[in-house]
């Protein structure tokens, strides 16, 4: 009796024919958006710290950021450096990925100067004392049209002497 | 560039989403349902145009979203294959009074549920229904016996 309301096909609306796989489907996709979830969890898509450091006779460079961020969140680096023997100009060189497409709402406390040499940053932080600690905060907003992943460089010199250096990752998401 | 490009991801993304979560979800509008409708609109709206507070930021984004959304109209109204994917098909609950359990469990609804749908289309019993259909819309539709 063909007496099912016009556009239904009773095969395909009742029973289901050819439609069986679409609950696996949806049942798959929201599988994927759950494993999004669960490596936000994990903090894939930042923004929590972590630390990378680097040791010299002359002293300890660390630097304490967040590796992965989101377009227009704030977040600060700390970078310290503990100084062993006496560093007479001591000097930070940060790389142009250190500032490219990114917002430096205050650097604290200021250098001492600040200049460009070769496009990098380089902080004058003066005369550091063997036993100090010198910590440099600097807080950041993401440009919201900046995306991608950079390496942050970051090198400590005493003068025009280079004393350590180090790398990290930053993964910029939209 | 970058505010049409958010535009249309979170047009795709919403229209992703709503096509996966199923129609049980999408055709009651109640109070948590509606509040929660302004979050999703307000979350959406601050990952489209984060800090960007122009007019001209106002008019790419409602443009694209506009655009798109004519696009898939377009699209479900010439392509008739394409209309299962872009807004679904839909299902019979009741055949001639029987309550069609396996079609209602892949929609997660209940009996319970439908019988509730019937009471608000003036129907006393699931007995008197020749076809009950959950449309594409998420709405239930009743045809009762004659």
């Amino acid at each position: 009796m063909a007496d099912q309301p016009d556009g239904i096909v009773l095969r395909r609306h009742r029973d289901l024919q050819g439609r069986r796989w679409h609950p696996w489907l949806r049942r798959g996709l929201l599988g994927l958006i759950a494993l999004v979830l669960v490596l936000a969890l994990f903090d894939v898509f930042g923004q929590g710290s972590s630390t990378t450091q680097a040791e010299a006779d002359a002293a300890t460079l660390s630097v304490t950021a967040p590796g992965a961020v989101r377009g227009g969140l704030l977040f600060q680096a700390r970078i310290t450096t503990e100084v062993h023997t006496e560093l007479r100009d001591a000097t930070l060189v940060l790389n142009q990925a250190w500032i490219n497409g990114l917002t430096v709402n205050t650097i604290e406390p200021s250098p001492l100067n600040e200049a460009s040499r070769d496009g990098n940053l380089v902080f004058d932080l003066g005369h550091l004392p063997a036993g100090s600690k010198h910590v440099l905060y600097l807080d950041y907003q993401i440009n919201p049209t900046t995306v991608g992943s950079r390496t942050l460089r970051l090198e400590l010199r005493d003068g025009e002497t280079p004393v350590t250096s180090l790398e990290r990752t930053l993964r910029i998401f939209p | 560039m970058d505010i049409v490009l958010r535009a249309a991801l979170a047009f795709w993304l919403i229209f992703f989403l709503t096509r996966i979560v199923g129609r049980r979800e999408l055709s009651a509008v109640g109070p948590f349902d509606l509040i929660m409708l302004i979050v999703l609109g307000d979350l959406v709206q601050q990952g489209v145009t984060q800090s960007d507070y122009s007019v001209t930021g106002l008019v790419l984004a409602a443009g694209t979203i506009a655009i798109l959304q004519v696009g898939v109209s377009y699209v479900n109204y010439r392509f008739k294959r394409l209309r299962p994917l872009l807004e679904g098909e839909p299902i019979v609950l009741v055949d001639d009074g029987r309550v069609l359990e396996r079609n209602l469990g892949r929609e997660r609804l209940t009996r319970a549920e439908l019988e509730e749908q019937a009471r608000q289309s003036q129907i006393g019993s699931l007995d008197n229904v020749r076809w009950a259909v959950l449309e594409a819309s998420g709405q239930i539709s009743f045809i009762p016996k004659q």
